[in-house]
Parts: structure tokens; C-alpha cells; sequence
């Protein structure tokens, strides 16, 4: 921090990194002038394992179940930019049977996510009963994680080129069960939330980040689609079949905390209609497309991004021809839109400072990698 | 299967103005990417920007290839949404030498600068902060360098912290 | 004036208040009481590891072929085994395997080309030393122990 950071008047909080509404081991250093923020420095690096420095040191199946490591509550999307980006470079599609499974894992994955997400945004701005609610939810979703691919959070469900494992008996029924079941949550959360006034009192107009910011800032996902801009990857540059659902982009208008919250909630929704289109037609066939034990992907590369709850997540790869990666670069949606939070914050009173990192919906996982 | 030259209208354009300072337009796996010279790439990114659209600067990394007489390769992945397209422009940097800081064209450029100077020690000029970014201030080398190696880390560590050869 | 009345009759308010009160009754519970009701985890769960013998005769459907090893990403299975001149097989000699580093990700049981080895449905793993979260083949072959506690 250079000299000048202070004014004479000004005084230095530090907020974390062990601060419970930082979601994770984030430090931020905010420079305030009584209660109003004029500043902010954010310290990251407390989770950083080096995971694009161990993909050089793994074979390409190896370094899977690592990619799911680094935004641990979406694992399995972050699992599907891996294995899409190493697809790309070995020129290989997953059979129809693999991408359908892939989209609904994936969106249902969103969907704990954005729960996740919810619950702990409401408990930071004070709202306690949602988490609880959220978490039984969450819970569903990753039992049927737990019973797909036997695990419930790194969960390692896809494999270079399809799946591993064949859906068990019942998936089906379990899937439409859980999307008719939580229909009527999100009803619930908003009847608990979109209209209580301090819930609206805490979020309207806070931490606004119009489109030209956001584009500056590289910021996308849900804090984009709030300020108005409809780009989903899933639409823009589809992948893994979904040109063949039917779904939309909801947007926001205000750019603002509430927005952020209204957009995700009808992203929930809009997941559970992929879903409902997937399940009712998973293709028959091999879930396994044709791919060599070795796998040495042609000397090149590829960047593979995907649209993860949080937002653009891509994969630069680069092969030297050989079993190991040569390197591995992760776009971490976080990261990125965690840069915006000083201009976000700036003139925002320090109560409104957790509820902006709330909706920015990081996690330190993927940030710090 | 190697990568193909690229043209269009876009490569027409950047060729004319900035001539021989692009090496080459290439496309690979259907992704369009183009090299060109390190002193150049501000102004191309600029450019691209300004006329061509490309207002988001999706993400900015670097590779070390050691055997090269210009070792690293930095890699500005940049995404227009008026065009939904996506393009990678890349550049030569030798050890020691300073490219020029996007950071004034783009602000994601920041942290992402700090980062590629963190992790492979290249130095952007012109860049507001440059500072370690994830790795503490006292960190020595920079670890995604092909030569650094975890193992000797590794053993580097408990030699000196518990005093025993090898943590393996 | 209906706005006005809502928000001095705290409308919004008492509709979350609802909310709540429709998920007191008794059949909405959901916590587990686990450890004295154990959860019954998936099929496919990936858990502690276990070398499967044959039930037949005791031995171990192992064949040494240290596939397991060259699969898993963190290096923490160790297979050793002396080659037997009669039946020109190799037979393990010892099987270690580090639960500490383990991370449970599948690639040793999708690598082993007889079933040997597997991740089960137990997942107690914890214990009260590093040393014991390093399995020998013996343990692997028994299973973990965990203490059952009852209601
Ligand atoms: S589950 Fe994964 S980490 Fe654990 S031993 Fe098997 S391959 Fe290795
Ligand atoms: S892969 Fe299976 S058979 Fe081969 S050494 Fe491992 S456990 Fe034994």
C-alpha cells in the first residue's frame, strides 16, 4: 500500500481474512471515512495450491478430479470446461447420451450453486431461515450427485470424452421428482425475500455496476445479466447441445444487488426447464465416445469456456504432444468479477460492503486456485 | 493437423495497418488466433477495441517455452460482443522484456497482469501496481516458469523448516 | 392506501412469517441424527477403500498388476509382489494405501482390470495418528472398524 492511501481523517479496516460474510479466506483492506467507503484493496492468495502448476506434473485424466477443487460448489461445471476444452483439442465430441447427462448434471449443479448462494447472501444480509431452506434443497441436489457418481461435492462425474459411469435405475424419476418439488421452494424463498422490506431496503440501489462497467471490468454471469446485458456462453456460443433446449436469459435492469438476486432466482427456474426438456430425451447409445487410454492431444491449443453459475469459465490448454499438459490456464469467473468490488463499493456505507461481496457470489477456491 | 491461416475481413484490416508487425493469422481447432509483435500488442489491442469491437478482454496469461530464444509467450484472449466472436492474440516476450500494460484499455487487465508477473516474473510497463498477486510479497522465483521445480521446492522446505532430507 | 396499509399492518413481514410456521410441523424435519442414526449412503459411494478377497478361499483377487498405482493422480498406492515361479504369476507381497492424500476420486477402482480394488460405502475414516490413515494391505482387506454408537 502506497503512503498516500490515507488521508488525514480516513481510517483502515481490515475485514477478514477470517471474516465469516467473505465467504472463504478473502482479506480486504477498506479505507472509510466514518461509515462510507472510499476505498477498498482486496489480499487473495491464502487458498492458492498451484493447481495449474500441478496439471503440468498430471496426465490429462488425472488432472481431472483437481479442476473440481477450485470453485467446490459447482464442481461438476467446472468438471465439464475441463473435459470440454481436452475434447476440443483431441478433436473428439462426447456421444449425445454423455451431453445430455452432462446438461442436466450441470444445471442441476447450477442450481445448488445459486442456492448455496442464496442462503448465505440472506444470512449476511440477516435473513436466517433461508439457509436452512436452501441447504435442504441443496441437499436433494446432491444426493443425486451422491447416488449418479458417488460423491456429493468433488463429484469427478464426466471423463475425457463421455462418462464413466452409466445412469442408475431411477435417475430419471428422481430428477423430475426433485424439479417438481423445488418449483415451489423458489416460490417460497421469494415469498420469504422479494417482497420483505428489509430485504429490499438492504439491496435496492447498492453495489450498481452498469453494463459499460461490467464489459470493462470483464465481469460476467449474473452480475452482467443484472445490468441488462443478455449474454449467456449457453446461447451465445452453445456447447454440449444445449442450442437444443429451450430457455431464456433473464435479465435485470437496475444493475443493482437486487437485480443480481431477481436474475439468479429466475436462473433457477430456467434450469429446471433445461432439466425438464433433458431428461424427458436422453438419446440412447454409448456414453463413452472413442478416446485412448494415452492420451496425447496433437501439439496446439484451445480456450473452452463455458457458462458456470458465477460466470465465464475457461480452460486454455496447451499441448506440447506429450501425456501431461504442457500448461493449463483456468479463467476463473471469480477472480474476474471479484476486480470489481472497489468500484462497486466505492460511496457504499461498510454494511453494504458484505452485501455486495455477497452478490458477487465468489468463491476463494476458484479465485485463489 | 496444424493450424491454418486465417483470413477475413478483420485480418485484411489489422494487416494493412499494422503491417509486418503481425507475424501471422491462424486458426486452430476452429479458433482464430493471430502473433504479432510484442511492442505492437497495445496498439492492436487498441484497435480491436476501438474499431473492430472487442471490449472484453476475456483473459490474459502467459506460457514459458525455455527453449526459445524469446522464452515466454503471452496470451490476450479477447471477446467481442457485438460479433460473438472470440479471438487470441499472442506475443513473444523475452526474458527481461517489458510489454506495455493494457491495464488503460482494459481494467480485467490489472489483476490479471499481477498475476503473469506473480507466477512467471514478467514485468509490464506502465502497469499502476504491479505486485505479487496470490504468492506472498517474500515469495522467491516465480513458480509457473517450466524450470521451477516442486519437487526441489518441496524438499527445499523441509530441509530447512524440519530439518530432514526429503518430505517424499 | 393499500400500500399504506400493508406496510403498517406489516404485511410482507407476516407472510414470511408463514412461511416459516408451514415448515414447523414435525413431518418437515430433516436433520440426520447421525452418529446414532447412521445415513445410508449411496450405492456407488465413494468411500474407504477396500482389496476384496475371494470368499471361497480367502485370497486376494489381486493381481499385482500395479495399474492402481499408475492411475491415481496423487501417487499413494505402493504395490509390491515377488514373482511366484510355479504359477509364473506374481503374488503381492504388501499393498499400501494412503487415505491421508487420498481424495477419493475413483481413477484406482475404474483402473483395476479384476475388481480388486474398490471404494466402499464406508466413510469413517478418521483416526487419532497420520500413521493410521496409512492402510496396510491387511486393513484394506478387513475394512475400517468404526465405533457404533446407538440410540
Ligand atoms: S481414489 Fe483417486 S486419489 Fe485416491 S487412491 Fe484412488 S486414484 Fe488415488
Ligand atoms: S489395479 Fe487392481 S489388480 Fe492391479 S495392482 Fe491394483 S488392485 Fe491389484
Amino acid at each position: 500500500m502506497s503512503q498516500t492511501f490515507l488521508d488525514s481523517n480516513e481510517l483502515v479496516l481490515n475485514m477478514g481474512p477470517q471474516h465469516p460474510s467473505t465467504h472463504g479466506v478473502l482479506r480486504v483492506i477498506l479505507k472509510l471515512d466514518g461509515e462510507r467507503v472510499n476505498g477498498t484493496e482486496c489480499v487473495i492468495g491464502y487458498l492458492h495450491r498451484g493447481v495449474e502448476k500441478i496439471a503440468e506434473n498430471r496426465t490429462y485424466q488425472m488432472f481431472a478430479p483437481y479442476v473440481d477443487r477450485m470453485d467446490y460448489v459447482a464442481a461438476v461445471s467446472n468438471g465439464l470446461g475441463y473435459v470440454l476444452a481436452v475434447e476440443r483439442l483431441i478433436s473428439v465430441e462426447a456421444t449425445p447420451r454423455a451431453q445430455a447427462v452432462r446438461v442436466i448434471l450441470t444445471e442441476l449443479n447450477r442450481i445448488a450453486s445459486h442456492l448455496l448462494w442464496l442462503g448465505t447472501h440472506a444470512l449476511d444480509i440477516g435473513a436466517i431461515t433461508p439457509l436452512f431452506y436452501t441447504l435442504r434443497e441443496r441437499e436433494e441436489v446432491l444426493k443425486i450427485f451422491e447416488n449418479y457418481c458417488g460423491a456429493r461435492l468433488t463429484t469427478h462425474a464426466f471423463r475425457i470424452g463421455g462418462l464413466q459411469y452409466e445412469l442408475y435405475d431411477g435417475f430419471e424419476r428422481e430428477v423430475n421428482a426433485f424439479c417438481d418439488w423445488f418449483i415451489p421452494k423458489v416460490d417460497e424463498y421469494e415469498e420469504l425475500l422479494t417482497n420483505n422490506r428489509i430485504w429490499r431496503e438492504r439491496l435496492t440501489g447498492v453495489g450498481i455496476l452498469n453494463a459499460a462497467d461490467c464489459k470493462r471490468y470483464g465481469v460476467t454471469g449474473p452480475v452482467l445479466r443484472a445490468a441488462g446485458v443478455a449474454w449467456d456462453l449457453r446461447k451465445a456460443q452453445p456447447y454440449c447441445g444445449y442450442q437444443n433446449y429451450e430457455f431464456d436469459i433473464p435479465t435485470g435492469s437496475n444493475a443493482d444487488t437486487f437485480d443480481r438476486y431477481v436474475v439468479r432466482m429466475e436462473e433457477m427456474r430456467q434450469s429446471v426447464r433445461i432439466i425438464r426438456q433433458a431428461v424427458g430425451a436422453i438419446p440412447a447409445g454409448p456414453i463413452m465416445a472413442k478416446v485412448s487410454k494415452v492420451l496425447k492431444p496433437p501439439v496446439g491449443e484451445a480456450y473452452v469456456s463455458i457458462e458456470a453459475p458465477k460466470g465465464e469459465l475457461g480452460y486454455y490448454i496447451v499441448s506440447d504432444g506429450t501425456l501431461n499438459p504442457y500448461r493449463v490456464r483456468v479463467r476463473p469467473p471469480s477472480l474476474i468479477n471479484l476486480q470489481a468490488l472497489d468500484q462497486m463499493v466505492r460511496g457504499a456505507l461498510v454494511a453494504d460492503v458484505v452485501a455486495i461481496i455477497g452478490t458477487l457470489d465468489i468463491v476463494l477456491g476458484e479465485i485463489d486456485r | 493437423m496444424a493450424a491454418e491461416p486465417w483470413e477475413d475481413e478483420l485480418t485484411r484490416a489489422l494487416a494493412q495497418q499494422f503491417d509486418n508487425r503481425i507475424e501471422r493469422f491462424a486458426t486452430y481447432v476452429g479458433q482464430n488466433f493471430l502473433a504479432a509483435d510484442c511492442a505492437a500488442v497495445y496498439d492492436i489491442v487498441e484497435a480491436l477495441r476501438d474499431k473492430w469491437q472487442f471490449d472484453y478482454l476475456v483473459d490474459l496469461t502467459a506460457v514459458d517455452f525455455p527453449n526459445r530464444p524469446k522464452r515466454f509467450e503471452v496470451v490476450y484472449i479477447l471477446y467481442s460482443y457485438a460479433r460473438n466472436e472470440r479471438i487470441r492474440l499472442k506475443c513473444a516476450v523475452a526474458e527481461g522484456e517489458r510489454p506495455r500494460s493494457v491495464v488503460a484499455l482494459h481494467a480485467t487487465a490489472d489483476w490479471l497482469e499481477r498475476e503473469v508477473y506473480d507466477m512467471f516474473g514478467i514485468e509490464f510497463a506502465r502497469h499502476p501496481d504491479l505486485r505479487r498477486l496470490l504468492l506472498p510479497e517474500d515469495w522467491q522465483g516465480f513458480p509457473l516458469r517450466r524450470d521451477t521445480n516442486i519437487l526441489a521446492m518441496d524438499n527445499q522446505w523441509v530441509r530447512e523448516n524440519l530439518g530432514i532430507e526429503s518430505g517424499q | 392506501m393499500i400500500a399504506l396499509l400493508k406496510k403498517v399492518l406489516l404485511v410482507d413481514l407476516l407472510r414470511g412469517l408463514w412461511v416459516t410456521f408451514r415448515n414447523q410441523h414435525p413431518k418437515h424435519l430433516y436433520t440426520e441424527q447421525y452418529p446414532l442414526e447412521r445415513p445410508k449412503v449411496a450405492e456407488r459411494f465413494r468411500g474407504a477403500p477396500r482389496l476384496n478377497t475371494n470368499p471361497d478361499n480367502g485370497e486376494t483377487l489381486c493381481i499385482s498388476c500395479d495399474l492402481c498405482a499408475k492411475a491415481c493422480p496423487e501417487n499413494l498406492i505402493v504395490v509390491t509382489s515377488v514373482r511366484n515361479e510355479q504359477t509364473k504369476r506374481k503374488d503381492l507381497t504388501t499393498f499400501t494405501y494412503d487415505t491421508s492424500r487420498c481424495m477419493f476420486c475413483g481413477l484406482c477402482e475404474d483402473a483395476c482390470p479384476v475388481d480388486a480394488l474398490e471404494l466402499t460405502q464406508d466413510f469413517e475414516l478418521a483416526s487419532y495418528t497420520r500413521e493410521g490413515l496409512i492402510w496396510d494391505r491387511q486393513m484394506l482387506e478387513e475394512g475400517p472398524k468404526p465405533t457404533r454408537y446407538t440410540r
